[in-house]
């Protein structure tokens, strides 16, 4: 069934579509249509689930523990201060290893007060053993929604999906909604390996002293890297029942290029356009889509931008003192390269705070980078903030 | 017999193991074997850091054999909620969510997730078992330490200056089915509340006093006396509120002076006779304001 | 739960529980250890019989009252008696009462002498071929020749009154120990296969060396000799010892006695005069020379006779009588005859001179001799005077092989005085009562058994008889001479249960019952018992208040307050299981025990 349907409510789709059995989440800005349609679901018997009104983001996150531990399938969504808010139990899901799943809807941290878009929220919850996902449209959003509880309850690691506020959150888009029998085909009922059961009684979470601690770290990381192969597995299951696939990492027009913009969420369409323009007068620049960004597809990224001479990382986030997330990560994942297949990478710290990503601006960081090509030397910091006051 | 035998009141499953790690005299292990045994072995047990983290035993052990979820300090009633909800999908109605804090996860940290879950009725029951102050991490202040008493936050120079929190009055102004106070010296009641609180569907609370001998500077044997004494002074007086109007008490209270109870622990030793005096006559005033609730409700 | 197959690099992926805390020895970290240990109830420590008081009471509080009694009757031959007369030091020293009454135990122990025995108990075989002679049959004689029939030997009781029961029969009015009970508390020892033998007088009739045939001896002949008092004025027929009165009342004297009756002297016998004189129609006077605190009767005895309406001087001292030949005065109710002599022309009792009497300087001892005061004398009018000032043993018929000293034979437990002859009671140097009197009895049954058994040749361990003795200071048990306590008790220390090692935290107050007596008006002129006791249920009642000092009766609160849940029901359902394994010695338990039946000790770690 085709609806033209916001973001927000792609998310909630998903959800309905998945069955999600106890939501708990407490409304920010620019989430609350995620969980106000799903409150119309469950009402109107759409979606049988419990939707645990609860009274902060914090303890949203520790009802979808306390949920997920005892089974059952569980979902939460929310946005900047309220997932730096959840940021302890964000901890407890990922060591924990239970399959939650919530929607961030990508919003500045304040002060000052933002509502706008950009991605240091969900960046910032990057060590936390979480999978995320950034999606580039509503369809993307909806499909990637359902995928997540498949991958989460294979591998027992929580996912966030991660959407742009406003730009994807609050954009209506056509979306292919698909039927619930051919989700229910994808997606069986959660079995829980590991819950709570008055027929076999266990403690879960107690004291782990330093014998047994890094050893359950080791798993959880193997899990992680289990999650790679399953998110390619499950893309492809995806692209045969769907018509759809997204990959972990997509390459866009990048055969022969010299120069690869590495964009993420919303900024990808507009790179995409920016791409198809500059091809069109033969110039070879390409782009790749991160939409993986944990577990990092390591492997994925190397072979789209191994040999490519220059790539630009467009990152709508910095973390300070440093660099660009994106940027940083793809460096440490490109340097074990060849001499000669590395390639120089150049950061682009851009749209924080929700400013409007334009063409022009995207051409401006492809401009930059090769200034600092021609011109070999390490590329000032100021020309790396895109568009801001000098 | 004019003892008053009390072995047929309390059920006899143990669901609680020897070898835990509690101190010696521990009011808080008594507190938990005594609330399982009243809601038998079909519960589950959501526990935030607090000397029951330890005491549950590390991995690979534990100490219970209900289903146990450690959680995050403030969580509690959030985490029980969400258990909740899980066991309301799957259809089980028999299943009691005990919520399982102390003092400082209920009274502080833990405050805003109770009020939440008391407010939204969430069918659980929680039990705070208090010693008074954040034991587990050293004996630091809470806002349930006593006005007066030494603790590491408070030393001798500045004891704690402010009176410990009525929490039973916040759950009541939540309008909650039921709340009620209980102590390790009154297994009965303890059990019997226990019992009514799990035929009550919505969310119950049972303030326990549980005496700690490390953190009052107490003796180990003295731990069931203490609880007692606190109810015989009416320190720690015994009584329920069902949906926040109806109060009414359910032990005895002769009103023994509280001096005795006072100077049995090493963590008032430094208070003067004004600053028991003081301490008396705010026992008085709160039994006072007990008493009105219990003859006019609300 | 997949743990079991769901590890890699030696772990779970989560921590997730596969064990329980029982895997940890916190017994290890205890430097004290509770232990089971059953103490002595001080009312058993204080009972002169000796006599498991607190183990009937636990039987009673079960339920068994055939075998609360039995145990009661293995120790006291007499209870219905003792339940009546004896002035019960077990309720001064019982712990309950610093809690709000002590137990009413001679009122239980009174109900328990007086229930029918459901079951004729046979004659307990012969076992022993020797034979033991008793001399008396006062409650000594009696309560040696109880326990010995019961031990298996054949025993004769010689008595020269023509009933038996001695002091109980002829120094205690029927008022107060009715003739039909003691008829039956003595066939219950007749019962045993005992022969008792009256109006025989060993020593006077019947040589000593007629007894030689007997294995061993027992001499209890009381002490009936009144002491006499040194009066001006000679010797005045109306002036008579009480315990020749109480005699011949018991004889079925019944007359009419003169109205006006002095008793001199604050002992029981004294007492006892001056109530039955009341009930003779008279209005006694008691004189003393002490205080009421000074009086060596019983304190209730003494209550009750006041309130009957028995006059007392204190601090008084009779120094003359005054006589008159004719009868000038007639008494002013009914026709009097005097008891002891027909209306004729002699000497006639018709005052006691008296002088007021105070404390005087304390001598060497520290006791004060009471001093007459100068002018203070007045005149008693009376019809009838009677000195009850105590009695002596009249040693007089007495063996040579029997040790004295100073007008009191010298008792041996064990006849290590002179082999096989034993003697107790009065005529020995102890407290002059009935309760001691069958202490003593009993002593000397145990002291003749294991006379009787060493002279057979049996190998009798030679242990310390303080450990016979309830709390090391009491009186001689039979059931730990013959150590098969029906009692379960856990690794008993014989040491009395102070009551600061009770906890009264888990009783409630509930006051004591008192016996109901007979109204005064009907007192005063009967002779039917005055004190009622209590009913079966009350005495029950009674009994469910005992505490149970020192011995578990397995009320759990060690169990249910234990922390570390270390104390379980043991199989057999009589016991617990301590596992030290986890207890780690806080002491709970120890101090939670409302009945002071646990310690703490260092011992064993």
């Amino acid at each position: 069934m085709k609806k033209v349907i916001m973001g927000n409510h792609a998310v909630s789709w998903g959800v309905r579509l998945s069955r999600a059995e106890v939501i708990a989440a407490y409304p920010i800005t620019p989430q609350t249509q995620v969980v106000e349609e799903l409150s119309e679901m469950c009402a109107s018997g759409a979606l049988n689930a419990r939707f645990i009104k609860v009274e902060g983001e914090h303890s949203a996150m520790a009802a979808c523990v306390g949920a997920a531990s005892a089974g059952a399938r569980t979902f939460t969504a929310t946005s900047a201060q309220g997932l730096a808010l959840m940021h302890e139990m964000l901890h407890w899901a990922g060591n924990a290893r239970l399959p939650i799943v919530m929607a961030d809807i990508n919003r500045a941290m304040a002060p000052g007060w933002t509502v706008w878009t950009d991605q240091n929220d969900s960046l910032s919850q990057r060590d936390t053993g979480w999978l995320q996902f950034y999606c580039e449209s509503n369809q993307e959003v909806l499909d990637t929604t359902v995928q997540a509880f498949k991958i989460a309850e294979i591998v027992d690691l929580p996912v966030m999906i991660v959407l742009d506020a406003f730009y994807l959150s609050h954009t209506y888009e056509p979306v292919d909604i698909p039927e619930q029998a051919e989700v229910d085909a994808f997606l069986p009922k959660r079995v829980a390996r590991y819950k709570l059961d008055v027929n076999d009684p266990h403690s879960f979470g107690a004291l782990a002293p330093p014998p047994v601690y890094m050893e359950m770290r080791l798993r959880q990381q193997e899990a992680m890297e289990q999650a790679l192969k399953v998110v390619d597995e499950v893309d492809e299951e995806w692209g045969r029942r769907f018509g759809r696939r997204y990959g972990a990492v997509e390459s866009y027009r990048t055969e022969g290029a010299e120069l690869v913009l590495v964009v993420s969420s919303t900024i990808t369409s507009t790179a995409r356009y920016v791409v198809d323009q500059l091809r069109e007068k033969g110039e070879k620049v390409g782009l790749v889509k991160a939409r993986l960004f944990r577990p990092f597809p390591t492997e994925a990224m190397r072979r789209a931008l191994a040999g490519v001479p220059h790539v630009a990382v467009l990152d709508r986030n910095i973390s300070p003192g440093h660099c660009g997330i994106f940027a940083e990560e793809i460096r440490a994942a490109l340097y074990d390269l060849a001499d000669g297949r590395r390639p120089k990478i150049h950061g682009y710290i851009i749209g924080l705070g929700g400013r409007d990503v334009k063409p022009e601006n995207i051409i401006d960081c492809i401009d930059r980078t090769r200034e600092t090509a021609k011109s070999g030397k390490p590329m000032p910091r100021e020309a790396g903030w895109v568009g801001v006051q000098p | 017999m004019s003892q008053v035998v009390i072995k047929d009141k309390i059920p006899r499953e143990e669901l609680m193991a020897s070898g835990h790690v509690a101190c010696p005299g521990c009011g808080g292990t008594l507190a938990m074997r005594l609330v399982l045994k009243g809601l038998g072995p079909k519960t589950i047990v959501t526990l935030p850091a607090c000397c029951w983290t330890i005491i549950s035993g590390p991995f690979p052990q534990s100490a219970l054999s209900v289903p146990l979820l450690h959680t995050a300090f403030e969580t509690t009633a959030a985490t029980a909620s969400g258990v909740r909800a899980a066991l309301d999908m799957q259809g089980d109605k028999d299943t009691t969510v005990l919520a399982w804090a102390g003092d400082g996860g209920t009274f502080d940290i833990g405050l805003q997730a109770l009020s939440g879950a008391a407010e939204r009725n969430e069918d659980i029951l929680y039990v705070c078992y208090d010693n008074e102050a954040y034991m587990n991490t050293g004996i630091q202040r809470s806002s349930a330490t006593p006005w007066g008493a030494w603790t590491t936050t408070t030393p001798v120079g500045t004891p704690k200056s402010h009176p410990k929190k009525d929490l039973i009055a916040i759950l009541a102004a939540h309008r909650v089915p039921y709340a009620a106070t209980a102590t390790v010296a009154h297994p009965v009641d303890l059990v019997e509340k226990v019992q009514k609180a799990k035929a009550t569907r919505g969310t119950k609370f049972i303030h326990v006093l549980a005496p700690c001998p490390p953190g009052w500077k107490t003796s180990d044997e003295e731990t069931i006396e203490l609880a007692r004494m606190a109810v015989r002074s009416r320190v720690f007086p015994l009584y329920e509120v069902e949906n926040g109007q109806r109060w009414r008490l359910t032990g005895d209270h002769p009103g023994d002076p509280v001096e005795p109870y006072i100077r049995k622990q090493g963590r008032f030793r430094h208070l003067t006779p004004d600053q028991i005096r003081v301490i008396q006559a705010d026992v008085d005033q709160r039994w006072e304001l007990l008493m009105r609730r219990v003859e006019y409700g609300a | 739960m997949p743990e079991d197959r769901d590890i890699a690099h030696g772990v779970p992926p989560i921590a997730v529980s596969s064990t329980s805390t029982l895997a940890n020895r916190t017994g290890s970290w205890k430097y004290i250890r509770p232990i089971y240990q059953d103490m002595v109830a001080p009312c058993n420590a204080a009972c002169p019989v000796g006599i498991d008081i607190e183990g009937y009471m636990n039987l009673l509080r079960e339920g068994k009252v055939a075998e609360a009694r039995d145990l009661l009757l293995r120790e006291n031959p007499m209870p219905a008696v003792t339940g009546r007369v004896c002035d019960h030091p077990c309720q001064t020293h019982c712990n309950r009462a610093f809690f709000d009454d002590a137990v009413a135990i001679h009122a239980v122990e009174r109900m328990l002498g007086d229930l029918e025995p459901e079951v004729r108990v046979p004659i307990p075989p012969r076992t022993r071929k020797e034979k033991v002679a008793v001399v008396g049959s006062g409650p000594a004689g009696l309560a040696c020749a109880y326990p010995l029939a019961r031990l298996g030997y054949a025993v004769t009781v010689f008595e020269s009154d023509p009933e038996p029961g001695g002091a109980l029969r002829y120094g205690i009015p029927e008022y107060r120990l009715p003739r039909n009970v003691l008829v039956r508390e003595i066939e219950r020892i007749r019962a045993q296969g005992v022969v008792i033998q009256c109006g025989v007088q060993v020593g006077k009739g019947t040589p000593w060396k007629q007894l030689q045939s007997y294995d061993a001896m027992f001499i209890a002949t009381g002490a009936r000799v009144s002491r006499p008092l040194a009066l001006a004025g000679g010797e005045v027929a109306d002036v008579r010892p009480g315990l020749d009165f109480l005699r011949e009342v018991e004889g079925g004297e019944r007359r009419t006695i003169g109205r006006r009756v002095v008793v001199v002297g604050g002992t029981d016998t004294a007492v006892d005069c001056a109530r039955t004189a009341l009930r003779l129609g008279a209005e006694p006077v008691v004189v003393c020379q002490g205080t009421r605190a000074d009086l060596t009767a019983n304190a209730e005895a003494v209550e009750e006779a006041i309130r009957e309406g028995v006059r007392f001087e204190f601090k008084v001292w009779p120094v003359g009588v005054q006589t008159a030949r004719h009868t000038e005065q007639e008494p002013p109710l009914e026709a009097i005859r005097t008891m002891y002599a027909e209306r004729e022309e002699r000497e006639r009792l018709t005052g006691v001179e008296c002088v007021r009497m105070t404390p005087g300087e304390a001598d060497a001892s520290g006791a004060r001799r009471a001093l007459p005061v100068q002018g203070t004398n007045f005149v008693i009018p009376a019809d009838l005077m009677l000195t009850a000032l105590g009695e002596e043993p009249d040693l007089a018929f007495l063996p040579p092989e029997v040790t004295r000293k100073d007008y009191t034979v010298i008792a041996d437990e064990f006849g290590r005085n002179h082999p096989g002859v034993f003697a107790g009671g009065d005529i020995t140097g102890q407290p002059r009562t009935v309760a001691h009197s069958l202490g003593s009895g009993k002593r000397a049954a145990i002291g003749i058994d294991r006379y009787l058994r060493e002279r057979a040749g049996e190998k009798i361990a030679d242990g310390d008889p303080a450990a016979l003795r309830f709390g090391g200071t009491g009186n001689f048990s039979i059931t730990r001479w013959r150590d098969d306590d029906p009692i379960r008790r856990q690794s008993p220390v014989n040491e009395v249960v102070p009551f600061e090692k009770l906890n009264m935290a888990h009783f409630a107050s509930v006051p004591g019952k008192t016996d109901r007596h007979r109204s005064f008006e009907e007192r005063r002129s009967s002779f039917a018992e005055a004190n009622l006791g209590l009913t079966t249920n009350e005495a029950l009642a009674e009994a469910r208040r005992c505490f149970n000092c020192g011995v578990c009766n397995m009320c759990e609160l060690c169990l249910i307050f234990c922390p570390d849940v270390a104390i379980k029901r043991h199989p057999s359902g009589h016991a617990f299981s301590l596992s030290y394994k986890y207890c780690k010695g806080c002491g709970v338990c120890v101090e939670e025990c409302p009945r002071g039946a646990m310690t703490m000790t260092r011992e064993g770690l």
